[in-house]
């Protein structure tokens, strides 16, 4: 069987809310069928073939080629298979998703993996601000999963975040962790000002020194945190892309806070490569 | 049917069914890790008064252990759930988290699981942190060493207690040399441990007792000092008899380890002082796993 593949005709002027496009959405269901689905375009409904070409079967494999950063909602609430976008996509990326794979060749709008709750998000390039962030009057951020984003990410990465992993590649954004309850963010390169404000617990592991940290975190010194060679081990276990992590050591300064919440929460400043 | 020119009695092995899990430790160094599984398998020789059974399975590499440290494997095996979770959780918080260096993780995934860093977190008197990481969870316990690191949960399996084989011998000497050999063998089959001391029983039992309270006690009819006492089981030469128990995952594992360590007792022959191999046979009061000698040697 091959991907189901649906190809954008013309670039987008509005938003194009592809929330029906999900593995579990479109099993079973015949070409003729999906080519007939009604999606938002702007604050119209239009049938899915006026904007995309569909060809293949596999509903399990999807992929939306020529995507742009209109796109929003890809992968929403999925819970199994694989979406890959072939371009950029916009905001909610894989909002509420509970399990399968997904990927963005391209960068990402802001409040990617937002409500997700498991599986996994790639997002090859950047992503803009609030990645696994809860939404204004949500209790919680992202309660599980892994966010896997090779580029940079913009500001309050993880913001108010219960659990699961958030891995940047780059470079992060000011108030990197703000509010988190929980889970693990990791920053291999320079992240903002300000990364844990408000943290109640959870665990930020810094590539590099910040340049500004708040008051309200106090230094651990340096250890060996056997935290970290169990997760580095674990993370380069899932596959090649994340076996970078072997080169990491267990060595940290820890620094707990924020004292202004609960300071149950720790900021770990990687100390040496293997 | 001889082997080496040792008589093979053609009889059977009887087993039960247990429950087992399969716990992975590791440390700063193999000898720390060694030390942590030693205690955990101390005083697990029988389910009859130890409530488990349990010993080291092998030496595992840094690659095949969650954090890239050396670890031990150990398997420990229960008549039932209730006394696996007792006394895993037990034995995991006073043996491993107290040695220092130690971590301690699940080695099977199966659906049934037994507690460990879900009772143990509370020593971490509320700075305790949970991870869930590649979907399992683990507890970091901050401690005086640094972090105790334990899975939250176990895999449970069905298993198999009770496999065994008896090494009829002229003196204990040529017994043990004989047993020590077949334990070594015993050993390279994954799966399976030999819970006694040195992976020998001195004192095999029998189920029942004339004492009321007891549920096992010296099996007489091997007995070679009541020869002449009781209705013997033991010819005119043979001094010593050892037993070597095997629990193990399934039948096949036992099957295996079975064979390999009564091959290599044999290999010692009648010149060596070994003049028979026997098995434990209950009367069918014991379990419903047989395992034929003869059978499992051709």
């Amino acid at each position: 069987m091959s991907a189901l593949v649906f190809t954008l005709k013309n670039q987008p002027e509005f938003t194009l809310d592809v929330t029906p496009l999900t593995p579990e959405n479109l099993e079973g269901k015949t070409l003729a069928k999906i080519k007939n689905l009604k999606i938002i375009y702007g604050n119209k409904s239009v049938k899915l073939d006026t904007l995309f070409t569909v060809k293949g079967t596999d509903s399990s494999q999807i992929i939306i080629e020529k995507s742009t950063d209109k796109l929003i909602n890809a992968g929403h609430g999925m819970t199994k298979g694989s979406i890959t976008i072939e371009g950029d996509a916009g905001d909610f990326l894989g909002q509420g998703m509970k399990n399968g794979t997904l990927t963005v060749i391209g960068n990402a709008g802001s409040w990617a993996g937002n409500a997700m709750s498991g599986g996994r998000i790639n997002i090859n390039g950047n992503a803009r601000d609030y990645v696994g962030a809860g939404l204004p009057g949500d209790s919680f951020g992202m309660s599980n999963g892994l966010i896997n984003i090779k580029g940079n990410a913009g500001d309050r990465v993880g913001d108010r975040m219960r659990r699961g992993i958030i891995i940047i590649h780059g470079k992060s954004g000011n108030y990197c962790g703000s509010r988190i309850h929980a889970g693990t963010i990791i920053v291999l390169d320079k992240v903002g000002k300000l990364p844990g404000e408000g943290m109640r617990r959870g665990t930020i592991i810094l590539a590099k020194k910040p340049t500004h940290l708040s008051a309200t975190f106090k230094s651990c010194g340096n250890l060996k945190m056997q935290f970290l060679r169990l997760l580095f081990t674990q993370l380069a276990s899932i596959d090649e892309e994340l076996s970078l992590f072997n080169k990491y050591g267990p060595e940290a300064h820890r620094f707990s806070g924020d004292l202004a919440r609960n300071g149950k929460g720790e900021l770990l400043i990687l100390q040496h490569y293997k | 049917m001889k082997i080496n020119g040792v008589q093979i009695d053609d009889t059977f092995a009887e087993a039960f069914p247990m429950k087992a899990t399969r716990i992975i430790i590791t440390a700063m160094t193999l000898k720390w890790a060694y030390r942590a599984a030693n205690a955990i398998r101390g005083f697990a020789s029988s389910v009859i008064a130890c409530g488990i059974e349990a010993d080291i399975e092998r030496e595992l590499k840094p690659s095949e252990t969650p954090d890239g440290r050396p670890g031990i494997s150990v398997m420990i095996f229960a008549m039932s759930m209730k006394d696996l979770e007792k006394h895993v959780a037990t034995r995991v918080g006073q043996s491993v988290m107290t040695t220092a260096t130690t971590a301690c993780y699940s080695g099977l995934d199966s659906e049934q699981k037994v507690s460990m860093g879900k009772s143990l977190r509370f020593f971490g008197d509320g700075f305790q942190i949970s991870k869930v990481v590649n979907k399992r969870r683990f507890w970091r316990i901050p401690v005086m060493h640094g972090e105790f690191i334990v899975e939250e949960t176990a895999g449970v399996t069905k298993a198999i207690g009770g496999g065994n084989f008896l090494v009829l011998a002229k003196t204990a000497r040529h017994g043990l040399a004989a047993c020590e050999k077949a334990v070594e063998e015993i050993q390279k089959v994954p799966g399976v441990i030999t819970a006694f001391p040195g992976g020998v029983v001195g004192s095999g039992s029998k189920v029942g007792s004339k004492y009321k309270f007891l549920t096992a006690s010296t099996n007489e009819a091997y007995c070679p000092t009541l020869k002449g006492q009781v209705k013997s089981e033991l010819s005119d030469e043979i001094g010593s008899v050892l037993e070597i128990v095997i629990d193990g995952l399934d039948e096949e594992s036992i099957n295996e380890a079975m064979r390999l360590g009564i091959k290599a007792a044999c290999s010692f022959g009648p010149a060596k002082g070994i003049c028979r191999i026997s098995a434990g046979n209950y009367g069918g009061n014991l379990g419903p796993h047989l395992f034929h000698l003869r059978k499992l040697l051709k």
